[in-house]
């Protein structure tokens, strides 16, 4: 189950490890793990820059109240815990583009900058909708 | 204050197997978006196992609670639909882009400020969304072994061994 690239774990003995760290978060604060909701509060910060009575009074910032909580933590965690791993398995690599993406569409930079944003936009557009 | 070191340590965990699994790379979610290369369903299933047998033990010995999300189906179908069109687009979703980053692939960079501007439009809507698609086939906090009426061990070993005959399957394919 060895890939060719040499420092990569077999996804079930990663995913069943981190079944095991789904374990560890429900018994140390009673959470599932999650992350889009850290894009509402995180969006919800930014507007408040702006004009924090608009955000008050928005019902789904009553719902979604914008603060750091363990989710917000979690996800910056992801990103510190994937750079740990990468950096000391000298997997970590600059992109701007990714192979199957260049492959089909080039190496321009806007183009999938574009692309990726629409992208973004619309995904967390439905994983709001579905509440996930 | 402990609550969130416990959310960064987990995060930190998750990051570093998620990048050990190779699961955060455009190339992965894609390939498997496109049935090339199965390796984020391997993950994902191994993980859900895992928990989903912890969880249920922990559960019955009282020390945890499920935290169970009501059923809309309207706007879990709508929701799904749209979320599928737009991580096909990204390549990656809203927990793995900020791995992807972690590991260099920058262009997550492009994903996150996108869903930051998508949530916010989806807060605007929200009135809206509220009375209609959000009340569109409503079935509440509903759970698979009690739709069936049995216990949930059944669906448990059920759900395991469809997934190991899954595996099976596409280590024959070299999936």
């Amino acid at each position: 189950m060895k890939s060719k690239d040499g420092s990569s774990w077999s996804p079930y003995l990663a995913g069943g490890l981190s079944g095991l760290v789904s374990i560890f978060a429900v018994l140390t604060a009673d959470k599932f793990l999650g992350a889009s909701t850290t894009f509402v509060k995180t969006a919800g910060m930014i507007e408040q820059l702006f004009s924090p009575e608009r955000v008050s009074a928005m019902d789904y910032f009553i719902k979604e109240v914008p603060n750091i909580d363990w989710q917000w933590m979690f996800v910056v965690g992801i990103f510190i815990g994937a750079l740990l791993s990468a950096v000391t398995s000298k997997s970590f690599q600059w992109k701007a583009v990714p192979d199957m993406w260049a492959d089909r569409f080039g190496l321009n930079v806007p183009k999938r900058a574009f692309v990726a944003f629409i992208g973004g936009a619309i995904a967390m557009f439905g994983a709001r909708l579905a509440d996930g | 204050m402990n609550v969130l070191i416990y959310g960064l340590i987990t995060g930190i965990m998750f990051g570093f197997l998620l990048q050990k699994g190779r699961v955060l790379r455009y190339d992965k979610q894609i390939g498997a978006l496109r049935l090339m290369d199965m390796t984020i369903i391997k993950f994902m299933l191994t993980s859900i196992i895992v928990a989903m047998v912890g969880v249920y033990i922990l559960k019955d010995m009282g020390i945890v609670k499920l935290q169970i999300k009501a059923t809309v189906l309207g706007a879990q179908v709508i929701g799904g639909l749209i979320f599928g069109l737009g991580w096909g687009l990204l390549g990656y979703c809203p927990g793995t882009q900020m791995g992807a980053l972690g590991e260099g692939r920058w262009d997550a960079v492009w994903g996150i400020l996108g869903m930051l501007v998508g949530a916010g439009i989806f807060a605007e809507f929200y009135p809206t969304i509220k009375s209609t698609v959000l009340t569109w086939g409503v079935l509440g906090k509903i759970t698979l072994p009690q739709v069936l009426g049995i216990n949930h061990w059944p669906v448990i070993v059920v759900f395991v061994i469809g997934s190991i005959l899954l595996f099976r399957w596409f280590e024959k394919k070299g999936l």
